[in-house]
């Protein structure tokens, strides 16, 4: 079971490295949500603890309905071109892709001893999706792959805390959830600010600021 | 109880401040709110420096020297905050620059601000700290986006960004350093005291890694220099009062999380990791901070420079290490946080009095603004290390620890780069407050609660490091303890 869901976080991050509009970037965050939400759903269902089947259902709910329900719409509210920018195509940017693996791998097995075959992989992942995170950040122009950059990576933190130490107490996970909600609400509101003030939502075109 | 007073007053004011009719009136019930928080916290800090215990509450809340300390910074810089608002925001509805709903939105938002800052320093669960620190950069990047112009949202978009990308490098170093927790027989917990107390057998390894993510993460939110990219710009677009808190006081909670990890570090670890580290960004952040004052034009940005400088001290004096240093650096947090309050109330009298940032068009000062401008020149002086203020007190006090430990490097490094900003900030403040009055300008207004913020903020400014000197004994005591455990 670790196995699917590791490799279909992998698989969608991947997808979402190589996309170039928006509607294909939030479709995979919600796959990926989904496989996180599956991976919480069965282990709650195998050590029958109510905590864990809340924290599935917030996970279904926040990051699969409404997080990515807030972006389609505010990419229809802005009316912006759907287009994400590439600084680099996404041949280029499969291949860095390909790179990040290679290290988080690096990483990951320099901070786990390499007998637990799982939990070296799961960092793997984990590392990768942060990584893949920042990447989306800076090669991309648009604020909303910005967004969206930050989402994968708190993904990959919800993996790792998961699956390597057994999940963070109850009420810290809540908290967590509530405060990644309301900052994807609130960077949607600058976002809509942005569109308003400078007809754009390119970030690569805010340079009014500088010294 | 204290500390539930300290956290239930500014979320009382907030809600106030939403059903309130009239946001002038309100401006003063806040001060008196703020005023109640400062006694508190004074009570606070002395029942636990002296009685030596410290606080649990289902051992989610957790109060020790360190926690109460910072606790009682930030009242004393949002007390004076409060009361420098009321003359603020009253000009600037006056001016009809902001409506009496947008007033109302200020104090709302300036209130859950606080609150989210008081609550960084009680908790004591690491996962808790974490939500407290994001909670203060989603609610402050409304407060830097307040004007709505094109300069101030851009402002507000980089500084959430760039903040919550470093911070959710924080969280993955608080999941690493709960793995190596449970890794060493810990059970399922963050708290801070669980695990300093298991922080001997932790796998140093993996803390290493640890402490650098938390030290990439935090050190955004607290400006460290190669992580400092987003403050210049949310400092000189933020609401004046605002800014003093964010440059005052936001930064120093930052500085706190850090160190609540460097302590589980050092325990882990040893000292040498840790002082590294922190000796390293600490000098890159007076480096950078240094080069950029010499070449700035706009003033509130140049304050914010001067913002990572004081910073980049701090993590010095803490990367030496001895409680000397740490003395030192402790006290500078509060030497900092006043003083530079003080110099953006200065800061922002003249900007409003101007109409403008840039300094080259800002002179004569002392002409228009007889009060602010005298309050600034002090601020200038205490501001670069000049005797009598405390600054001086608190960094002469980092140097001798520097000397004495041996870290010739540091110490020579450190003046130099203290000598250059003085140099630039005289320069830069010699014209702008004594220059040819250019046409047109008139007396500006100087409202009462801005005089009285000024004159707050002034005698701590002046008295703090003068206290601290008959004082030493006690205070190298407690510090001691924050080391030793």
């Amino acid at each position: 079971m670790q196995g699917i869901v590791l490799f279909g976080v992998l698989a969608c991050t991947y997808l979402m490295v190589i996309a170039k509009r928006m509607p294909a970037l939030i479709r995979n965050f919600r796959y990926q949500s989904f496989f996180l939400f599956l991976a919480t759903f069965v282990t709650a269902f195998q050590e029958r603890q109510i905590d864990l089947y809340i924290i599935a259902g917030l996970l279904f709910v926040l990051k699969v309905i409404a997080i990515p329900y807030v972006l389609y719409r505010v990419i229809k509210r802005t009316k912006v071109n759907e287009d994400l920018g590439l600084f680099v195509n996404a041949q280029l940017s499969l291949l860095s892709a390909l790179g990040l693996t290679y290290l988080s791998w690096i990483l990951a097995r320099h901070l786990v001893a390499p007998v637990d075959r799982v939990e070296v992989s799961t960092f793997t992942v984990a590392l990768f999706m942060v990584s893949t995170g920042i990447f989306l950040m800076i090669l991309r122009m648009t604020a909303l792959a910005q967004i969206i950059g930050l989402l994968v990576m708190e993904n990959g933190l919800f993996l790792l805390a998961s699956m390597v130490s057994g999940g963070m107490p109850f009420f810290v996970e809540i908290a967590i959830f509530f405060d990644v909600f309301v900052s994807v609400v609130i960077m949607g509101f600058f976002l809509y600010r942005i569109n308003k003030l400078f007809t754009h939502i390119d970030v690569n075109k805010l340079s009014r600021l500088k010294g | 109880m204290l500390i539930f007073f300290i956290l239930g007053i500014p979320i009382l004011l907030a809600a106030g401040a939403f059903f309130s009719k009239r946001p002038r009136v309100f401006g003063i019930i806040n001060v008196f709110g703020y005023l109640s928080i400062l006694l508190a916290s004074i009570v606070l800090l002395k029942d636990i420096a002296f009685a030596g215990h410290t606080l649990f509450f289902f051992s989610f809340l957790y109060i020790d020297t360190l926690s109460a300390y910072f606790i009682f910074v930030i009242s004393v810089v949002s007390f004076a905050t409060a009361l420098y608002s009321v003359g603020y925001i009253g000009k600037d509805m006056q001016s009809g620059a902001i409506s009496e709903n947008k007033a109302k939105m200020y104090y709302l938002l300036f209130n859950l601000f606080c609150f989210s800052m008081f609550f960084v320093p009680a908790v004591n669960n690491l996962g808790m700290l974490w939500v407290a620190i994001e909670m203060t950069t989603l609610i402050s990047a409304f407060l830097v986006g307040f004007y709505n112009t094109k300069q101030s949202v851009e402002a507000a978009w980089k500084y959430i960004i760039i903040c919550s990308v470093g911070i959710i490098f924080a969280l993955l170093g608080t999941i690493l350093f709960s793995y190596a927790f449970s890794l060493a027989g810990g059970a399922k917990s963050l708290n801070w005291t669980d695990m300093v107390a298991a922080a001997g057998g932790m796998d140093k390894n993996i803390l290493k890694v640890a402490f650098i993510f938390i030290l990439v993460g935090y050190g955004t939110k607290a400006g460290l220099a190669p992580m400092h990219t987003w403050l210049p710009d949310a400092h000189s677009q933020a609401v004046t009062p605002i800014s003093a808190l964010l440059s005052g006081v936001l930064l120093k909670t930052a500085i706190y999380a850090i160190l609540r990890f460097g302590i589980i570090v050092i325990e882990g670890v040893g000292f040498g990791y840790f002082s590294h580290l922190m000796i390293l960004l600490g000098l890159i952040s007076l480096g950078v901070s240094c080069s950029f004052i010499l070449v700035q034009k706009d003033l509130k940005r140049l304050l914010a420079y001067s913002s990572i400088e004081h910073v980049g001290i701090i993590a010095i004096g803490l990367g030496l290490g001895t409680p000397l240093a740490w003395g030192g650096a402790l006290l500078h947090v509060f030497n900092h946080a006043v003083t530079k309050s003080l110099m953006f109330f200065g800061a922002g009298d003249i900007v409003s009095a101007y109409k403008r940032h840039n300094m080259k068009m800002i002179r004569g000062v002392i002409r228009v603004l007889p009060f602010a401008g005298v309050m600034t020149l002090a601020g200038m002086f205490a501001l670069t290390g000049f005797p009598p203020f405390s600054i001086f007190v608190s960094e002469l006090i980092i140097i001798i620890a520097a000397f004495t430990k041996g870290s010739y490097v540091v110490a020579v490094l450190f003046l130099l780069f203290i000598a250059i900003i003085f140099g630039a900030f005289a320069y830069q403040f010699g014209k702008m407050l004594f220059g040819n009055l250019p046409k047109g300008m008139a007396k500006a207004p100087e409202p009462l609660s801005g005089k009285l913020a000024f004159l707050f903020l002034f005698v701590q400014m002046l008295a703090v490091g003068g206290v601290v000197l008959f004082m030493k004994k006690d205070l190298l005591w407690i510090v001691q303890g924050l080391l030793t455990r």
